[in-house]
């Protein structure tokens, strides 16, 4: 096993290496940042001296090199925008990202397995089929416009929740729902459809013959064995929770990476945007080890070589 | 325990009844709406400052926040449309060039340092040095030198002659020096130090930052507000929605689709300020883009050919200003009362147009930005659909924001494209842009240049004032842009605020507000 996580380590590297050349690569692809650094009537001199100050007037290849001898000591550089490094304004949000998607996670796994597992158990049923429609317009409505009708329904309205921030729980509800109003529907169709599979079979003929209790056949028996395509979906979906951050973010005036990361990309902040995206790529790799680490303790039938 | 246990069995029911009891229990806790503390006044910008010094860069959002704990010389008072004096007690020109500074007496920095002549001396600077305050270098090319003359006073020696001092003055926020030398100017944003009526007590990045009242502050503190919390939300749905919950009590740049909402809510109200921003759609008459533009005709008849208040009705709910067929605002020196825009008139479009040698229409390329601007694409559209009734076959080429600025300054508009200008408050300001010789000029007249040339060195307000109208008439008459609108910026602002009054450039100063 510890083997195995090794290897795989070992085998991110060249991930880790490309990504951030890659990305690199592309935010020099949409032009000069100092047309949006200065004011519109700034002059020829502070524009090159601005060019000059954040290395923007060398070669592409010379600026790669000496981005990539940074890099490796851990240095993206110092943000156009804010004169700071931008490794230190990306982990200054982590925090408030991690919470943010550790409750929108929660959230998911708590409504949508609940959910999936319901309307397996009562297949074409009213409740199925409920669930099934909720869930179809949960996942159709873009999360920018759940979040602003959230926003105009408990906080404007009802009053029961604040509009955006950060700070206390109550806070973090609207953001983490809408975070997760992407994720509930398809872990609850991975759920039911899995769920639906492992009733049929025949320990669960036999559970139930034994005379256990059907709230025990169904939640532990069949629920554990329908597990790993869930896992699988929801690692996968970390990803997606990545980049739904970068909306929920703005319209929740959250202050964590993903609106650094908007800010960063309207303005042209090279430096931080590779902070960022290099960052991302981080918590890709890391929850996908994860999810096979995890795969394994759920399932003792899977072995790692 | 023993209870839930003997419950299990219907636990498969329960769970997603728990989940939901979960959550509605956390919906239902008395969690939020604690009403702000009386003497706190909490403001939601657009965005987070990048630093606290105002200095570092022109973005207004930044400056509003710095400028509650460090002060500039004057400040350009809206309420009034007057400089007034801040840390400078009162200035006189010795000659044209010169300009004698007395600074205020008696007044200390947070940190005990005292604002004397050597600090506004290195404040200059500062101000003038490119490497650290390059969003100022065309400002700071006015002043050739400055120098302490005693404790109080400051020679300042121009480069040129120059009309707008209070202007220039107004930008030029003083820092103590010796903390300034001492942590730089990155850690001089994150932890400033200035005379200001607060000072900073915590700045929790992209959430809030938070100020209490500076106890010796010089003058006059404002009544009745003891903290200021500014709030960077850059959603302005959501800001809106904020200020109508009760969260916020000033929601600046709220939306002209939140303006009913606001308007519907007796605990606020709406306010609409003019800005500095113009929109217009700038012809390009440089050799380099040739086309039907260069010809005269063709440009008034487009001007005719646009209805300006429809778009400005329906795309802006009429929250726009018109204008008066020429770029200076109605309350700046150089405007012309006896210039009236070109009309709604298609016949007139068509008439002109065929005069100018097109009878069957004609083509024309019109580059605009979506993004840049509030609903730039859609006033775009419309344009393009009003010159199509006149006989105009447009092609229209979207750029995104990023992309626009950088065909803007590289002069690659070509024949016609749609741009806001938001220059500070003097005529000089806007109509530099128009110089041949500018970077991004896109006209190329000779009477224009001198004109504007004259302008911007005149020094009499008369003479000035004249000459700026001059320039105006010509402007019009040449026809070189269609005359869109001048923007307004909306303001959602909590009725227990008192004297909130926010420039035309998006800047506002506590000094004078009150919260009851």
């Amino acid at each position: 096993m510890l083997k195995y996580v090794i290897r795989r380590l070992i085998s991110t590297i060249p991930t880790l290496i490309a990504v951030p050349i890659i990305c690199f690569l592309l935010t020099r692809l949409s032009g000069d940042p100092t047309e949006l650094m200065l004011p519109m009537d700034a002059s020829d001199e502070a524009r090159t001296a601005f060019r000059a100050l954040h290395g923007l007037d060398k070669p592409i290849w010379e600026q790669l090199l000496l981005f990539c001898e940074n890099a490796f000591r851990g240095d993206f550089g110092m943000s156009l925008r804010f004169g700071e490094p931008a490794s230190t304004l990306v982990l200054e949000r982590l925090a408030a990202t991690t919470e943010l998607a550790v409750a929108s996670l929660g959230f998911a796994v708590l409504l949508g397995i609940p959910f999936g597992v319901i309307a397996a158990q009562r297949r074409n049923s009213l409740v199925d089929r409920a669930i099934r429609n909720a869930v179809a317009v949960s996942q159709a409505i873009p999360s920018f416009y759940l979040g602003i009708l959230m926003i105009m329904v408990f906080a404007v309205g009802l009053g029961w929740l604040p509009t955006g921030g950060r700070g206390e729980v109550s806070n973090l509800v609207l953001p983490a729902l809408t975070l997760a109003s992407g994720l509930v529907p398809l872990i609850a169709r991975v759920t039911r459809s899995c769920m639906l599979d492992e009733l049929r079979r025949d320990y669960v003929r036999t559970a139930r013959a034994k005379g256990l209790k059907e709230y025990i056949v169904v939640w532990k028996h069949s629920l554990r064995n329908a597990f790993i395509p869930v896992i699988t979906v929801i690692g996968l979906q970390i990803g997606a929770l990545m980049s739904g951050v970068v909306v929920t973010e703005t319209v929740f005036a959250w202050p964590g990476v993903g609106r650094l990361a908007i800010q960063a990309i309207y303005a042209r902040d090279f430096p931080v945007v590779q902070a960022v995206v290099f960052f991302f790529a981080i918590v890709f790799i890391v929850v996908n080890i994860l999810v096979d680490v995890v795969y394994a303790l759920m399932d003792p039938r899977v072995r790692y070589q | 325990m023993a209870k839930i246990k003997g419950r299990t069995s219907n636990r498969t029911r329960s769970l997603p009844l728990a989940a939901g009891l979960l959550l509605s229990s956390m919906l239902g806790m008395p969690l939020l709406s604690k009403p702000a503390e009386s003497a706190t006044l909490t403001i939601a910008q657009s965005y987070d400052p990048q630093s606290l010094w105002p200095n570092f860069s022109t973005s207004q959002e930044q400056m509003n926040v710095g400028n509650a704990i460090i002060e500039s010389l004057l400040w350009v008072d809206p309420a009034i449309d007057k400089a007034v004096p801040i840390l400078a007690e009162r200035y006189e020109m010795v000659d044209p060039t010169t300009i004698k500074l007395f600074v205020r007496k008696g007044v200390k920095f947070t940190n005990g340092e005292p604002l004397d002549a050597n600090a506004v001396v290195q404040s200059i600077k500062i101000f003038m040095d490119k490497a650290i305050t390059p969003a100022y270098a065309r400002d700071a090319a006015k002043i050739g030198s400055v120098e302490r003359v005693d404790d109080n006073t400051v020679l300042i020696k121009l480069s040129q002659k120059y009309p707008a001092i209070d202007l220039l003055l107004s930008q030029i926020y003083i820092v103590p020096p010796k903390y300034w030398a001492e942590v730089g100017p990155e850690k001089f944003g994150r932890e400033p130090v200035g005379t200001g009526p607060y000072k900073l007590k915590e700045w929790v990045r992209d959430d809030r930052v938070v100020m209490e009242r500076n106890p010796g502050f010089w003058g006059k503190a404002p009544k009745g507000i003891d903290r200021i919390v500014w709030k960077p939300v850059p959603d302005d749905t959501a800001r809106a929605a904020g200020l109508v919950a009760g969260e916020y009590d000033v929601a600046a740049n709220v939306p002209v689709a939140s303006a009913p909402q606001i308007k519907s809510r007796s605990t606020v109200s709406l306010l609409s300020v003019p800005s500095y921003r113009i929109f217009k759609i700038d012809f390009s008459n440089l050799d380099k883009d040739p086309g039907p533009q260069h010809n005269k005709l063709v440009r008034q008849a487009f001007n005719y050919a646009v209805d300006k208040d429809a778009i400005r009705e329906s795309l802006f709910s009429g929250i726009a200003t018109p204008l008066r067929g020429q770029i200076l605002r109605s309350n700046q020196l150089g405007f012309d009362p006896a210039i009236k825009d070109y009309p709604f008139d298609q016949k007139k479009a068509k008439e002109l147009l065929k005069q100018a040698g097109y009878p069957d229409g004609l083509d024309i390329t019109f580059k605009f930005s979506s993004g840049r601007y509030a609903q730039d694409k859609e006033v775009a559209e419309a344009v393009a659909g009003m010159l199509g009734e006149v006989g105009v076959r447009v092609k229209m080429v979207t750029l995104e924001a990023g992309e626009f600025l950088t065909q803007l300054n590289n002069r690659d508009l070509g024949a016609m494209a749609l741009r806001g200008s938001a220059p500070q408050d003097d005529p000089d300001a806007m109509l530099s842009s128009y110089l041949s010789t500018w970077r991004y000029s896109y006209i190329n007249d000779k009477n224009l240049d001198e004109l504007i040339k004259a302008g911007s060195q005149e020094l009499d307000q008369k003479k000035r004032d004249d000459i700026y109208k001059a320039a105006m008439k010509l402007m019009h008459d040449e026809a070189y842009m269609i005359y869109l609108y001048q923007a307004n910026d909306l303001y959602g602002v909590s009725k227990r605020v008192r004297n909130f009054v926010p420039r035309g450039d998006q800047r506002f100063a506590v000094y004078d507000m009150s919260v009851e």
